[in-house]
C-alpha cells in the first residue's frame, strides 16, 4: 500500500475522526483540517466536544449557548464552493432528540425525558457522551449537507470507549436485568424474579424506594425502542469503518502521550477502524548545529551562557522527542506521519490556517 | 537534593490531598513528586490513582499500579525517610468493598457488584465517583497513611468527581448512599482533613481552565485550595534578550557567523516562550489570588525517576504570593 498524505485524505474522505490523548491540541487540529478542506472547495463541518473558549469564539460557537444546529463560520474561506461550518456537541440534547425520534409518540417521549433515571443516564452514564458523539455524527452524515465531516473526539484515555459506544449502549439495553424489568407481563415473574429482585433490592437498600420506582418506569417506557437503537448502532458502527472514513491520530512528542497514542493506534487497527494519518503536534524545534570549536568549555554566568544553556536544552529535548516520535513512526507503516511545531495558543482563523499549512507540509521541525 | 529537605507547611496540613488539572498538564507527575517530597520528609505516603492510570508505578520504581497496594521507592534515599505505597481505586472495586463493609453478603454481593454496577451507577448520578471518594474517606478514617495523595480525573471530570457527594445529598433523602454522601462531603469541606492542589501550565488555555476550576472548587464546593502548581515553566534567562554577537562580546568570546545565527534563533524562540509565560503569570496574578509554586520545564520527553527529585525540590520552595493577596 502507498502512503497517502493528509491533503489527499482531506480531498477523498467523507468523514475524518481526530482522536488522541488530552492536551495535545486535538481540537485545533480538527478545526485546522476542516479549514484546509474548506479552502480546497469542500463543504465541511467540524464537530467539537469541548473547545477552549477562544477557539470556540474563532469558530463562532458559543460554549454557553449550545445549539443543535451547525453554524457557518463566516469569512473562513474565500473559495467559491468551499464553506466551513461548526457545531459544538451537546450530548444531552442529542440523547433527547434520539428518544423523541424513537419513542413513537410525543406523550411517551415526554414520560421518558422527564424521568429522573433518564436524566441521570443522559448526563452521566459511562459512555453516554461518547455514544452521543457517534449518534450526532450519524445524523449529520445522513443529512447529506456536507462533503466532509470532521469530528473531534473527547480526550479519551481509552478512545476505544468512543468507538465501542454504539455496541455498549445496545448491551446496556439488552442487559438481562433491563429485560426482566422492562417485560410488562407477569408471566416470566417466577423464572426471573430472583435476578431483578436482587437488583431492585440492592438499589432500594442503597438509594431508597423512590429511585426503584423511577427505574421501573424508565425501563418500561423504553421497551420497544430497543430494535431501533440496535439498528442505529449497527449503522454507526459501519460508518466508522467505511472506506471513506479516515481516523487521524493526534499526539504530542511527550512519552505519556506517545504511549497512549501507540496504544490507540493498535486498538484502532484491531477494531478495523481506518487509521489514515498520525499527527505529532507541539514538537519543539531542533536548533541548527554549532561548530564544536565554538562551544566554550567553561563559560561563567552571563548572557552568552544563558543562550548556550537554552541551546543545549533544546538540542537535548529535540533528541529526546525524536526518540519518542520514532516509537510512533514504527507503528505508522503505510500511514502518513506529520510533525507540527509548537505554535502559540491558537485562537483565530489565521492561527488555524498556519496550523493547516504545517499539517499539509509535513516537514521536520527546525528552528529558523 | 540535599539531605534534610523539610516538608513545606502546607503539605502537612491535611491527610488527604487531591491533585487536579486538565489533561496533559502533568497532574500525575506532580502527584508523584509530592509523594517523593513528603516521603523524603519522613511521611508514610499512599498514592492513589483513580483514573485507571497505572504509569506512576514504574516511575516510582515499582510495577504498574493496580488494585493491590504495592510499596514503591523501597530504597530510602536517607535515614529517616518515609515510604510511598501506590494503588488504584476503581468504582467497581470500591463498590465491592463498600458492599462488604455494609454487610451485603455472598451471592447478593457478587450479583450486585458484578452485573449491575453500571445500572445502579446509571440510576444514581455521581454514584461511581461517590464510591471512589467513599473509599478514600475510608482510608482517611482508618489513618492508613500520613498522607493520601489522589491523582484525580482530568479537569472537566474533576468537578463532577468532587461534586458527586453534594449532588447526591440533594438527590437522595436517606439510606446508605445518603450517609456515604454526607461523610464524603464532610471530608471534602473540612479544611483540616482535605485540600486540592491544582496543576496548570503557563499557557493561555490551561490558565483559563484552572481559573474556572478554582472558582468551581472553592466557591461552589468549598474545598480548601493548596498553592497552585504551575508546571513546565521555562527558566528565566535575561541573556536571551541580547543578540548572540552582543552576548559574545560581553563575555569576551568570538563566535562564527553560523553559531551566532543558531544562537539568535534559539534566543528568539526562548524569548517568545518567556514573554508568553510572563503574560500568563500576570493573568494569574490578576485573576487567581492563590500562592503559587513554579516547576521547571525539564528538557526531556520522558520523565525518569531522578526527575521526580528535581521536581520535589522545586515543590519544597516557599510558594510565591501574588501582590495584594494575604495568605
Amino acid at each position: 500500500m502507498t502512503t497517502v498524505d493528509i491533503a489527499t485524505v482531506l480531498q477523498e474522505a467523507g468523514l475524518v475522526v481526530t482522536c488522541g490523548p488530552g492536551g495535545v491540541g486535538k481540537t485545533s487540529t480538527a478545526a485546522a483540517l476542516a479549514l484546509a478542506a474548506a479552502n480546497s472547495g469542500r463543504r465541511v463541518i467540524v464537530v467539537t466536544v469541548d473547545p477552549a473558549r477562544r477557539l470556540a469564539d474563532a469558530l463562532g460557537i458559543d460554549g454557553s449557548a449550545k445549539s443543535h444546529d451547525p453554524s457557518e463560520v463566516i469569512g473562513a474561506t474565500s473559495h467559491p464552493t468551499g464553506s466551513l461550518w461548526a457545531l459544538m456537541l451537546d450530548a444531552e440534547s442529542t440523547f433527547d432528540r434520539l428518544i423523541t425520534d424513537r419513542a413513537g409518540d410525543a406523550k411517551r417521549a415526554q414520560t421518558i425525558l422527564a424521568n429522573p433515571i433518564y436524566r441521570s443516564i443522559a448526563g452521566s452514564l459511562g459512555g453516554a457522551q461518547e455514544y452521543m458523539a457517534i449518534e450526532r455524527l450519524h445524523q449529520l452524515w445522513s443529512s447529506n449537507e456536507f462533503d466532509l465531516i470532521v469530528i473531534d473526539t473527547p480526550p479519551s484515555r481509552h478512545a476505544i470507549d468512543l468507538l465501542g459506544a454504539p455496541d455498549r449502549l445496545v448491551t446496556f439495553f439488552s442487559h438481562p436485568i433491563y429485560r426482566i424489568i422492562a417485560a410488562p407481563g407477569r408471566s416470566f415473574a417466577r423464572v426471573t424474579n430472583a435476578g431483578s429482585a436482587t437488583f431492585l433490592w440492592v438499589v432500594r437498600k442503597l438509594a431508597g424506594p423512590k429511585v426503584v420506582e423511577d427505574i421501573i418506569e424508565f425501563f418500561r417506557s423504553l421497551s420497544g425502542m430497543e430494535a431501533g437503537l440496535r439498528q442505529r448502532a449497527a449503522e454507526a458502527s459501519t460508518l466508522l469503518r467505511a472506506k471513506t472514513t479516515a481516523f487521524v491520530l493526534v499526539s504530542s512528542p511527550r512519552a505519556e502521550a506517545i504511549d497512549e497514542a501507540a496504544h490507540l493506534a493498535d486498538a484502532l487497527r484491531d477494531g478495523g477502524f481506518p487509521l489514515r494519518a498520525m499527527v505529532i503536534n507541539l514538537v519543539h524545534p531542533t536548533p541548527a548545529s554549532i561548530d564544536a570549536d565554538d562551544i566554550p568549555t567553561e563559560l561563567p554566568p552571563g548572557p552568552l551562557a544563558d543562550q548556550f544553556a537554552l541551546y543545549e536544552e533544546l538540542t537535548a529535548l529535540a533528541h529526546d522527542e525524536a526518540i519518542e516520535m520514532d516509537r510512533l513512526r514504527d507503528l505508522a507503516d503505510d500511514v502518513a506521519l506529520v510533525e507540527v511545531p509548537l505554535i502559540d495558543d491558537i485562537h483565530d482563523l489565521d492561527g488555524l490556517a498556519e496550523l493547516g499549512t504545517h499539517l499539509l507540509l509535513n516537514a521536520h521541525v527546525d528552528l529558523a | 537534593m540535599g539531605p534534610g529537605r523539610s516538608t513545606p507547611e502546607w503539605l502537612g496540613r491535611t491527610r488527604v490531598l487531591m491533585v487536579v488539572g486538565k489533561g496533559g498538564v502533568g497532574t500525575s507527575t506532580v502527584a508523584a513528586s509530592l509523594a517523593v517530597l513528603a516521603a523524603d520528609g519522613g511521611a508514610d505516603v499512599l498514592l492513589v490513582s483513580v483514573d485507571g492510570k497505572s504509569g506512576l508505578g514504574p516511575l516510582l520504581g515499582g510495577t504498574p499500579l493496580g488494585p493491590d497496594e504495592q510499596v514503591l521507592r523501597t530504597k530510602a534515599h536517607r535515614s529517616g525517610a518515609g515510604r510511598i505505597r501506590g494503588r488504584t481505586i476503581t468504582p467497581k472495586q470500591a463498590f465491592g468493598d463498600y458492599l462488604e463493609l455494609k454487610g451485603f453478603g455472598g451471592i447478593l454481593r457478587r450479583a450486585a457488584s458484578a452485573a449491575s454496577l453500571d445500572l445502579i451507577a446509571g440510576a444514581t448520578p455521581g454514584m461511581e465517583h461517590l464510591l471512589v471518594l467513599g473509599k478514600i474517606k475510608e482510608l482517611d478514617r482508618l489513618q492508613s497513611a500520613d498522607l493520601i495523595i489522589v491523582d484525580a480525573p482530568p479537569a472537566g471530570h474533576a468537578t463532577p468527581f468532587l461534586r458527586s457527594a453534594s449532588a447526591l445529598q440533594t438527590a437522595v433523602a436517606s439510606g446508605p448512599v445518603r450517609d456515604q454522601a454526607d461523610e464524603v462531603a464532610a471530608l471534602l469541606a473540612d479544611h483540616h482533613r482535605s485540600q486540592c492542589v491544582m496543576v496548570t501550565l503557563p499557557e493561555e488555555t490551561p490558565v483559563n481552565e484552572v481559573i474556572e476550576l478554582a472558582y468551581d472548587l472553592e466557591d461552589e464546593l468549598s474545598l480548601a485550595l493548596a498553592p497552585l502548581v504551575v508546571n513546565g515553566c521555562w527558566p528565566d534567562r535575561p541573556g536571551l534578550s541580547m543578540t548572540a554577537a552582543a552576548a559574545a562580546r560581553k563575555q569576551k568570546i568570538t563566535l562564527s557567523v553560523a553559531t551566532r545565527r543558531a544562537l539568535d534563533d534559539v534566543a528568539r524562540f526562548g524569548r517568545a516562550r518567556l514573554d508568553m509565560q510572563l503574560e500568563q503569570f500576570a493573568r494569574l496574578d490578576d485573576r487567581l489570588p492563590l500562592p503559587r509554586i513554579q516547576l521547571p520545564r525539564l528538557p526531556v520527553a520522558r520523565l525518569r525517576p531522578e526527575h521526580l527529585d528535581v521536581l520535589a525540590e522545586a515543590l519544597a520552595a516557599e510558594p510565591t504570593v501574588p501582590a495584594g493577596v494575604t495568605k
